[in-house]
Formats: structure tokens, sequence, C-alpha cells
């Protein structure tokens, strides 16, 4: 029984052809469904072939939103400017514009956890209250939110904001709370203050770890998002997927899907080797 | 690990046992999906006041009744998941008739006779609206119901000119309510009843100005009606036995008929005197005789044009469909508006007419 020992060592062909297989498996068999429901309908729309989708791609990355006004010389225009004019392009384009905006406002969540964590008056100014606002389901305040934000781009970026950044506030905090108090007192018998412990000390090695916090927050993070665009807009990813929906558009949804995996990976991807570069030295996750 | 082997003997001889056991003589089971909307509240009434069973009853076939989300009833229903379902003449078209799912309307239920609405506030009128927002659900009769507007009111070159701002159904009224930038709306009862309330607002149009477009139908997969065992046919029976059944009841003059309102409104936690609110701005057909009139009246040839044409031009009827009689509709009177060989969505008013004869 060495398949299931722990001592197992698979050589490397058996890895790659394991470790693709769910792949395989899940595409053959969605190719498959997909033939056999347009075998009984050739007009299906839930699962949509090869061929449907393809021209779904197509039309998504080219052509731009039907319901918009078709801009002047649409028929000069070279493919990358048709690219750019796509519905695709733009849709990209107005959700990682809210995205930035929302990561960018998880900085200063950071400082706060890292002030909390360090400062006693500030913990016990804070604390108690972030604990009770992080279990406040964001969603479900929703008619609050308009009041104080709108509903346009500011009350999006808001939900991500309350939606993620006590996670962070807290983790920081907690991450703080873990370095060693040695550490701080030894900082300070070297001549440091407390602006240099903070920043230069605890900051300097929590940072890492804070990252990955937010690298592994970006999912929920996405989710409101999602939320956000689909409650109202007027463009972004989630907004076209819910349009689409509302008539079994699926041959866009599903490459849609697939791109918003897509950029999450890259951006997964490009924080942990970011991490890496930049923090040598750490050896974790 | 002998403890371990008899609980995995037992377990699977449970299984065997349960896959063994003999069944009872199945009756053909079909289920109908119904989605909150005044008119389709009914169909709560029918399966909790035992109406339905005793019909079902009757034909020998068992119907079950379940509450959707009204956007995935109807996936459910392209799914093949469920035989019949409530959705409007709009969605009959651009949901199942577009995905190739040949449907049949068995029977016309009513039409919205202002339950929909183009709301403002601060007095603004079509005239105003280019440039500005609008708050909608995109794709559906809201947005046509505001190009019918526009459309009535000399603006249709300026549709395009109109920002629109999808908002999801279940937060447009707080939306509205609680933004004072946004100036107009368009959505339906009984958001629209709860949005008229604010002071200052207006409503410039609604579906009473385009009587019998928005209908509201119950369909049922046309390969369901053609079992070769006719229990689709039973079914599509007792669906409108007991349909017209409880207008019966809905539309009496007498002391009950609140009563039976009053247990109709429960399906969607409303009060009788807010269903009854809802109820006055929707043309009910509450016989089969005026529903038939409505189904075979040639006017209605000339609005599902209207309503093919909005769905064709917005890309509702899929981006691969290249001409807009690709999706086709058959009338009562077996014309047909568009391709012969692609008709997916059929008028029946065979169980209507049963129903006027008393027949069913």
């Amino acid at each position: 029984m060495s398949l299931l020992s722990i001592s197992a060592r698979p050589n490397r062909i058996t890895c790659w052809a394991l470790s693709w297989f769910l792949f395989a498996a899940g595409i053959c068999l969605y190719f498959y469904t997909a033939q056999k429901r347009h075998k009984e309908n050739p007009d299906d729309r839930v699962v949509p072939t090869m061929a449907q989708l393809g021209a779904g791609i197509y039309q998504a990355a080219m052509n731009p939103d039907a319901d918009e006004e078709p801009s002047a010389d649409a028929a000069g225009q070279s493919t990358l400017e048709r690219f750019r004019n796509g519905m695709l392009w733009k849709d990209t384009v107005a959700s990682s514009r809210r995205f930035l905006f929302g990561v960018a406002l998880l900085l200063p969540a950071v400082l706060l956890g890292l002030h909390m964590g360090l400062f006693p008056y500030f913990g016990v100014f804070f604390l108690r209250f972030i604990l009770f606002f992080d279990k406040i389901i964001a969603l479900s305040v929703l008619p609050i939110l308009f009041i104080a934000f709108g509903i346009d781009e500011l009350s999006k970026v808001m939900l991500i904001v309350i939606g993620v950044t006590p996670t962070i506030i807290l983790d920081t905090f907690n991450l703080t709370k873990g370095v060693p108090p040695e550490q701080l007192v030894k900082g300070f018998t070297l001549g440091a203050r407390d602006f240099d412990v903070a920043y230069r000390v605890v900051l300097k090695q929590i940072w890492p770890r804070v990252l990955n916090s937010i690298r592994l927050n970006l999912k929920p993070l996405m989710l409101f998002l999602f939320a956000g665009e689909m409650i109202a807009s007027t463009d972004g990813l989630a907004y076209r997927i819910a349009l689409m929906r509302r008539h079994m558009g699926m041959n866009i949804i599903i490459p849609y899907v697939l791109w918003v995996a897509l950029l999450l990976f890259l951006v997964d991807l490009t924080m942990r080797l970011l991490n890496k570069r930049l923090h040598p030295w750490f050896r974790e996750a | 690990m002998k403890v371990r082997c008899a609980f995995l003997y037992s377990l699977a001889l449970f299984v065997l046992a349960a896959a063994w056991s003999p069944l009872p003589a199945q009756k053909p089971a079909f289920t109908v999906g119904w989605s909150v909307y005044v008119g389709w509240n009914p169909y709560y009434y029918m399966a909790k006041s035992g109406i339905m069973k005793k019909w079902a009853d009757k034909y020998g076939i068992t119907i079950k009744v379940q509450r959707f989300d009204y956007a995935p009833s109807l996936e459910a229903f392209v799914a093949k998941n469920i035989e019949a379902c409530a959705m409007t003449n709009m969605e009959a078209l651009d949901m199942p008739a577009a995905a190739g799912v040949d449907t049949t309307a068995i029977i016309v239920g009513d039409y919205s006779n202002g339950n929909d609405a183009v709301l403002t506030r601060n007095g603004v009128t079509f005239k105003d609206l280019p440039g500005k927002k609008l708050l909608l659900v995109e794709k559906t009769v809201s947005q046509y119901l505001f190009e019918r507007g526009m459309a009535m009111n000399g603006m249709e070159s300026q549709i395009k000119k109109v920002h629109l701002v999808n908002t999801s159904d279940s937060d447009i009224a707080a939306a509205f309510m609680t933004d004072t930038s946004h100036e107009a709306v368009v959505t339906w009862k009984p958001l629209v009843s709860q949005i008229s309330k604010l002071p200052g607002v207006t409503n410039i149009f609604n579906s009473s100005q385009i009587p019998g477009e928005i209908l509201d139908l119950m369909v049922v997969r046309t390969d369901v009606l053609n079992r070769p065992d006719g229990s689709g046919q039973k079914f599509a029976k007792a669906l409108a036995g007991a349909w017209y059944e409880t207008m019966g009841l809905m539309s009496a003059k007498g002391p009950g008929t609140d009563k039976v309102l009053a247990a109709i409104a429960e399906g969607s936690q409303d009060s009788l005197q807010s269903y009854k609110e809802q109820l006055s701005t929707t043309h009910m057909l509450f016989t089969p005789q005026a529903a038939l009139q409505l189904a075979t009246s040639p006017e209605m040839k000339q609005k599902m044009t209207l309503v093919k044409q909005f769905c064709f031009t917005h890309g509702l009827l899929g981006e691969n469909t290249k001409s807009i009689d690709e999706v086709a509709i058959r009338f009562p009177d077996a014309s047909i508006q568009g391709k012969a060989d692609r008709v997916r969505l059929r008028f029946e008013t065979a169980y209507m007419q049963a129903a006027s004869e008393g027949k069913l």
C-alpha cells in the first residue's frame, strides 16, 4: 500500500499528471455535458459549447456594450483600439480601480492595528469597538450605507472597507502583540524613541506577515466588491455578470468568471513573489 | 476493527434495503415555480388551501408548488428542473424561448395596469431625463416600460443618453429613497407604493398607459405537455382548474372574499390592505372568458411584436440570434410570427377554453 503511505515519493511525471488530473476531468465533464445538452436542444444557453464560448469571448473582448452610444468610427478602429473600447477591458478597468482603492485603504488599517497593539491608550480606545464592528454583516445594513455614502463609487469602496478592514486591524494587532517584549526593551535601552520602536522594530518584522494576511483577504475583498457592483452600478465585472444572468448569457459569464480567477491568481502570485523578494529572511507560508 | 466492519456492513445493508424497498406505484409528479408578485400569490393560496391538491388528485397526479426568487425560478425552468413556472411574456421570450426551450403559455393570468412605474423627484419629466441617472433593474420589464415611455413622449432618439444604473430589486427602494442625488427610478409594486409615499415623488409613467403589454403568464414546457402518457395534459388541466377556482374565490362578492385575499396576501407577508392596493393596479383576468378574449385579440400580436423587438434590440434573444424571426411565436389562431420551424413560444388557449366551458 505505498500509494497511501506517508513516506510515498511519487516521481515527477506522476506528480505532474496527478496535479492536472482534476482539471482535465472537469473540462472533459463540462464539454461532455455541453455536447449532450446541445444534442437535445441546439439552442441551449446554460452550458455553452466551445464555439459559443469562443464567440462569447470575442464579443466580450472586441465589442462595446450594445446599450452604449456607438462611437463615431467603429469600423475604422484597429484591433487594439477595439479591445480598449470593448466591454471586457472597460469592465476590468472599472473594477480594478475600485479594487485598488479598497486595497489602498487597508494601509491605514495596518497602521491602526500596529498602534493599537503598542500604545495602550490607543488599544483600549479602539479594541472593544472594532471587535464589535468586525462582527457586523455589512451587507445587511445597506440602507444605512446608502444614506451615508450614496450609491455611487464611494459606497462600493466603503463596503470593502467595512467588510475587510476590521479583520486586517485585528490581525495586525495580534501580530504586534506577538512581538517579544524583550525586543522593545532592548530597543529602548539602545536609545530608540517610541516611534522608532513602532516603525523600525515592530512594523518591520511583522510587515511580511501583514502582507500575507492582506493577500489571504483578497478574496473576501473581491466578494464585497462584487456584492457592491451587483447592488447598483453602471460598469464593472460583476455588473456584466449580473446583466448576463438576466438572459442566461453563460457564454459570456463563464469567460468572465475565468478571467476574474486569472486576475486574482496573478495578484496573489505577485504579492507572494514581492513578499519573498522584499523579505528574503521570512520563511513562512 | 471488528466494530468498524460491523458498522460498514450495517451501513451497506441499510443502503441496499433503502434501494430495494418496493416503491409505491408512483403518480406522475410535477413542480410549479412561482415568485412573489400580486398576480402570482394565488399559487401560494392554491397550495395552502388544498385546492391544488384537490385538482391534482382529480387527474391522478401530484403537483408541488414551490416559491422561488424570480430570477432563480426562470433559471430552474430553463434548466428543466421544474415543469411549469409563472413569468411575464417578456421573460418567457428571452429566457426559455431564446434558450431553445419550447414553452407554452397555458394561462394568461393578468396584465400590469399600473404596477410598474417610472417615478421621479423634483418634478423631473421625460424631457429632462437625458444625461441623468436612472435606477432600474436593467433588461427587464422596467427597462421596457422606460423605453416605451420615452417613445410615447417623443424622446425615442434620446434613450441612449439616459445613464442606466443597474440596481438590484432587493435594494432599489432603499437606494432611491435614501440617496436623493438620484432623480429617477423605474420599479414595480409593492416598491412603487413605498417610494410614492415620499414627498415630492411623482409617477410620470406607468404600465396602465400600455395596457396588455406586460402580461403575467403560467407557462409549461411544451415537451411536458406532449408527454406520450398524457400526464402533461392532465397537469395543465389541473393547473387551469385550480387557477380558475381560486380566481372565482378572489372575485366573489361576499363576506368570505376578504378572508381569501388576506390568505393570498400572506404569500408575500403583505397586509390585506396592501394587497388590495396592489390588485387595484393589476388587471386580473378573473374569468377564463376574459383571458380568452385577451389572448385571442388581434392587439395581442402587435403587443408581442413590441416586446419581441425590445428583446431583440437589447440582445436578450442571444448574441447569435441574427434575426428577430429566429425566435418565433405561435398564437392561438395558429398563425406564426417568425420562422415556422423555430417556434419557441406558444399561446395555448385549450385549457382556458375548457375552463370557460366548465369541462375541466
